[in-house]
């Protein structure tokens, strides 16, 4: 092998194969970048909001002036459900329960009193970001309410009002006095505590377990056909959700398809970066492959004595494959590295911006890394051989394979 | 016949046109005047070219049909050739000339190697480089490479054109001492000048 190479070493052009190398190079770092910046940018617009995940929706049934004319409910069937929960798109849908009861809570701070009626909703406990507290007891439930609400407290209630500004941190210390009241005139007095606010969920928030006792106790039947489903989706950004939702006529709470559309285009972006970097790996493919058959062409003479006195092609190509493939590794391996200091730099940046966003996965990037690797290397191998084959007439048979061969091997 | 050939009518060749059979263990000079298909009949019999008419069988298989494997297998194993052109390498040594055959085969010991060096005249001439050879010295080294293998036959294409009698002697032992230890057969070609030894057949091409 040595000596193979001592001899077919010559008219390696380095300069060539350096040019080959950066611009392989670059067009592996485009790739590459491409990917693992869409993959640790997007969690920043599709992050969640800390109590429900943001591949969770909310879907409910459109309401129209008919149904509010008819008085009618729009629970979700049965049918309903397993229809959503077939859907591939899909990955788990969970209920709303309503509270079967009247809710009216009150809060008093320095002698002045607040109080409204209210309700309650649950969902399983799975779909809930936050623990609920434990430890509560009989008399006390954890709250989880709509950011929104305290916004439209603070701007326009208590602005009106002249009530105190809270916040959210005050909020959560206060006690609330909650009074539930059932059909039958059944009523129970607890306590409530704010215990996180969300942004994704328009509603106010309890434990199912909490909800379900209530719901026996005070109302005497523990379930209600459900007018909200909570949705959690394999990815959010997916088309066939949207036109799922728009078939059934269902409806989207908060647009929770909005991340779904900034991802959109952050794929297309992404997509469109990488189609170059791709394409500028093609064009350093041919750069190699044109450095090799030039070796090839000029070697051509000792290629040719190699094959006439017994090497075969293959042991006669593998040099120019083993040096494709030495190159495309050495350029796999520094892009990693280059991909990893560059990532350094805008993660930076990111993690200003968004303090709490937690970095995507490289693993994507070195699947797709060491794929690429292997498709270029093995077209570099396969064309190798086959300019070897063009040197003489007869290498380039492949039918009727081993007739000879075959015939010694009796 | 090669196909170049096909329209002349004034073809008498103990070759072109007849029926020829080589077998183990026999020496066969093919005698050609210039212009006679010489070379392209040693470019068919290595499977080189194939721009003949009719058929060439190797254990009675038509080598048309041979694939890149049984050509190789066949080079390696089954037919060693040394070419008129040489096909040796200048820049290599001519130690390493005939190792690039050898590494191949495995074939022969280094020291059998030394010894036809030794045999040929050469053996001084072993690490220096075969570019700085004369012409002659080349055809020796190249020989020594051809007999690094085994074969059934070894195709000798004008082996001895720019050698003197006395070199030309001491490369037939060489060639018919591996050739008869292996029980090959021997095909030599030569355009007029060529050794002295007990060819079976003689060819005129």
């Amino acid at each position: 092998m040595k000596l193979i190479w001592k001899l077919l070493r010559r008219h390696v052009s380095v300069a060539q194969l350096v040019g080959f190398f950066f611009a392989n190079l670059l067009g592996m770092l485009i790739v590459l970048l491409s990917l693992q910046f869409y993959e640790d940018v997007l969690p920043a617009f599709t992050g969640d909001d800390g109590v429900i995940k943001n591949t969770y929706l909310i879907v409910s049934k459109r309401i129209s002036a008919v149904t509010t004319l008819r008085g009618e409910a729009q629970p979700f069937t049965e049918s309903d459900i397993r229809d959503f929960e077939a859907q591939r798109f899909t990955q788990k849908v969970g209920a709303f329960t309503a509270s079967q009861f009247k809710v009216y809570a009150s809060l008093s701070m320095g002698g002045v009193g607040v109080g409204t009626d209210m309700f309650f909703e649950s969902v399983p406990d799975a779909f809930v970001d936050i623990r609920w507290p434990e430890g509560i007891g009989e008399n006390e439930v954890p709250i989880i309410l709509p950011r929104s609400y305290l916004a439209i407290y603070n701007f326009g209630f208590a602005q009106s009002q002249s009530l105190p500004k809270l916040s959210e941190g005050i909020v959560s210390m206060i006690q609330m006095d909650i009074r539930l009241r059932g059909e039958g005139g059944a009523e129970r007095w607890i306590k409530g505590r704010v215990v996180g606010f969300s942004n994704r969920l328009n509603t106010v928030l309890v434990p199912e377990s909490f909800m379900q006792k209530a719901n026996a106790e005070l109302a005497g039947h523990t379930t209600a056909a459900p007018t909200r489903l909570i949705v959690e989706v394999k990815n959010p950004a997916d088309d066939a959700i949207a036109s799922y939702i728009q078939e059934k006529g269902y409806e989207l709470e908060n647009d929770s398809l909005e991340a779904g559309r900034v991802t959109y285009f952050l794929k297309v972006v992404a997509a469109i970066v990488m189609a170059v970097g791709l394409l500028i790996s093609v064009l350093s493919f041919y750069i190699l492959m044109l450095s090799v058959f030039l070796i090839v062409q000029k070697n051509a003479d000792k290629l040719q004595n190699l094959l006439l006195i017994g090497y075969s092609p293959a042991r006669v190509a593998r040099p120019y494959q083993l040096l494709a493939l030495g190159l495309n590794l050495l350029v796999l391996l520094l892009a990693w590295v280059l991909l990893l200091w560059i990532r350094g730099l805008y993660l930076e940046r990111l993690w200003q911006m968004f303090p709490s966003l937690t970095e995507g996965s490289l693993s994507m990037t070195l699947r797709i890394g060491i794929a690429l690797f292997v498709i270029v290397s093995f077209f570099n191998y396969v064309a190798i051989r086959k300019k070897i084959n063009t040197l003489i007439p007869t290498s380039s048979r492949t039918m009727r394979r081993g007739l000879y061969a075959a015939f010694h091997a009796r | 016949m090669p196909r170049v050939f096909r329209d002349r009518t004034d073809i008498s060749s103990d070759i072109w046109l007849q029926d020829v059979t080589f077998e183990r263990g026999h020496l066969y000079l093919i005698e050609a005047a210039s212009g006679t298909g010489k070379s392209s009949l040693c470019s068919y019999l290595i499977g080189y070219r194939e721009d003949y008419k009719g058929t060439i069988e190797f254990d009675g298989l038509d080598i048309r049909q041979f694939c890149t494997y049984d050509w190789t297998r066949l080079r390696k194993h089954s037919l060693s050739t040394m070419f008129q052109e040489l096909r040796v390498f200048p820049e290599f040594t001519a130690w390493e000339n005939v190792q690039v055959k050898n590494q191949l085969t495995g074939f022969k010991t280094d020291a059998d190697i030394h010894q036809w060096f030794e045999a040929l005249g050469i053996a001084d001439k072993e690490q220096t480089r075969l570019g700085h050879l004369s012409y002659g010295q080349q055809q020796r080294v190249a020989l020594i490479r051809a007999l690094c293998q085994p074969f059934d036959f070894l195709l000798a294409d004008e082996p001895v054109s720019h050698l003197d009698g006395a070199n030309c002697q001491a490369m037939a032992d060489v060639m018919m001492g591996e050739a008869r230890r292996q029980g090959a057969g021997v095909i030599i070609t030569s355009i007029g000048h060529h050794m002295e030894l007990p060819y079976e057949k003689v060819f005129k091409l």
